[in-house]
């Protein structure tokens, strides 16, 4: 769906809530509706090489001219300190993994995504509120709260999801680094003392939800089975789509 | 068995906690940090195990909202998330284990406090009534009152003017005071409406501390005592918990006839707040335009 329909009727829009008292309410309902920027965001679990397909598109889209920001999952330099003293003295349950990373999120977006979406940026973002939605569902947090939760966000341009079946990605990581994280494995959960197995028993759950968003936000299914390439061209194809539309974006200067 | 708002964090029990959980509300200035301290020695002579919490003093967030906030770039979605992490830590980790080991938990401000003040900051309504709909239900909500002038003369003889307090993020003017009294209006006016909402136990904060004291103690000891409990309890069973989504008292448009400068202000503001769940935008205009 495109942002130009989507932003102001959408399950996630429209951000305008957030006017300042002193305004109206939805005075955003003016004719044009929407930004002028746009968003891609590409999710997936980890393996699925989903941040080497963005990394590509992102080459592209600067080499075609387009004024390109990318904002990476967990990144907000406001929030990187607590992210860390919680990961690093295990601190978080459930809870408040998951109001962490919305506080994360939160300010990249007000500081950087929808000020840039309105600028006319294209903005690409390596995971985006599906993987919220994805891991603190696995972890046990209500389905409908965690998506009230975000309701503050941009909705996408377009959200590709990198399908990918759980053996594959866990063999490209294990062959790729040593050892999981203690959150990044679910280890919180106790589903099993080896890191390796308690992995693979979350990322299943993650792979399940990710399945149910499918339908439930028209999430853009690309085959990560397929060689790197023939997954490129088909998310530049569906990119270009959508930056063709687009009258108002910016050029590198 | 104790309640939630409508959901509840995963791994919480709620059988098991036999404690109270008694929470001061009020603006800045309204004496909750010195009841609060008067109320703990009482309870604790009287031989009660206390905790006493309030907002931004959990292991977890704490140091990150102090950070955030010597910026100049704190959101506010972001301001509103970082003190509901904050308040969910606490919750988990200080609340809920007291209770479950029968402590009176005195807690200096809850989620109205963060709700009134992201509200003010133009945060939806449905969407902050969301996030904690996995709070308690507290035993009782004590609500100290005062008005905005006593509110001023409280905040200036004490800590002085600080950017949060005066609101200069949302209300920016040409000086401190100006934002200050506006903010601290707008959230007056935010209070009332949840002291509807959420059946405050309304009490005046403008009569010195030890008349404030001693009205907490009296419905303290009600709340405590078993006959009194029940009463309470009755008085409240009115009223069901509301779960998500909850829905917004709608007040009565103000009337604007008044023509004392301050009770303008004070409906401006209060219509301000009305205007965001578009229940008096009308009224807001036209008072705009009386102006």
């Amino acid at each position: 769906m495109d942002i130009t329909d989507s932003i102001h009727h959408g399950r996630f829009g429209p951000f305008e809530i957030f006017h300042p008292v002193d305004q109206p309410l939805f005075k955003s309902t003016r004719d044009d509706s929407g930004y002028p920027g746009r968003l891609f965001v590409v999710e997936g679990i980890d393996g699925s090489g989903k941040s080497t397909q963005l990394s590509l598109l992102h080459k592209w889209l600067e080499a075609k001219g387009y004024g390109v920001v990318f904002s990476q999952w967990n990144s907000s330099p406001l929030v990187k300190d607590t992210t860390k003293l919680g990961k690093k003295k295990k601190l978080l349950t459930a809870g408040t993994f998951s109001l962490i990373h919305a506080t994360d999120f939160a300010d990249r977006t007000e500081r950087s995504i929808l000020p840039l979406l309105k600028a006319g940026a294209v903005v690409l973002c390596d995971r985006y509120i599906y993987t919220a939605f994805a891991r603190d569902v696995a972890r046990g947090m209500d389905r409908d709260w965690v998506r009230g939760l975000y309701g503050f966000a941009v909705k996408p341009t377009v959200a590709f999801y990198f399908r990918v079946p759980l053996e594959t990605a866990i063999s490209r990581l294990v062959t790729a680094r040593d050892g999981f994280k203690f959150y990044e494995a679910g280890m919180d959960l106790g589903l099993s003392d080896d890191p390796t197995e308690s992995f693979r028993l979350f990322q299943g759950r993650i792979l399940e939800e990710y399945e149910k968003m499918i339908p439930e936000f028209g999430l853009n299914v690309i085959d990560a089975t397929l060689p790197v390439e023939v997954q490129q061209s088909q998310v530049r194809q569906i990119a270009k789509r959508h930056l063709e539309k687009a009258k108002e974006l910016r050029v590198r200067p | 068995m104790r309640q939630t708002y409508g959901k509840s964090l995963p791994g919480m029990k709620l059988n098991d906690l036999a404690g109270k959980l008694i929470v001061v509300e009020g603006t800045d200035g309204a004496g909750r940090t010195t009841q609060i301290n008067l109320l703990k020695s009482w309870l604790e002579e009287m031989g009660h195990a206390v905790l006493d919490t309030g907002i931004a003093r959990s292991t977890l967030a704490a140091d990150g909202i102090h950070r955030a906030k010597e910026g100049n770039s704190l959101g506010r979605a972001t301001h509103s998330l970082f003190y509901a992490t904050d308040f969910i830590d606490r919750l988990e980790h200080e609340i809920v284990p007291a209770l479950r080991a029968g402590f009176i938990v005195l807690t200096d401000r809850y989620i109205y406090s963060l709700m009134a003040r992201a509200s003010v900051r133009g945060m939806d309504s449905a969407w902050l009534r969301s996030m904690y709909s996995v709070a308690l239900v507290p035993d009782a909500v004590f609500y100290l009152r005062i008005g905005i002038e006593d509110l001023i003369s409280r905040v200036i003889f004490s800590s002085g003017f600080d950017y949060w307090e005066s609101g200069m993020d949302v209300f920016p003017g040409k000086d401190m005071y100006e934002s200050f009294r506006k903010y601290q209006v707008a959230l007056l006016a935010e209070f009332e409406r949840l002291s509807m909402e959420f059946n405050f136990d309304v009490i005046d904060g403008s009569a010195d501390a030890k008349t404030v004291l001693i009205e907490l103690q009296a419905r303290i000891l009600r709340l405590l005592g078993t006959d009194g409990r029940r009463e309470y309890r009755s008085r409240a069973a009115g009223r069901p918990v509301a779960p998500i989504p909850f829905r917004i008292e709608k007040r009565p448009a103000a009337s604007w006839q008044s023509t004392n400068d301050n009770e303008l202000d004070a409906l401006l503001y209060a219509a301000f707040v009305n205007a965001q769940t578009n229940v008096a935008a009308s009224t807001f205009r036209a008072l705009n335009k009386a102006r």
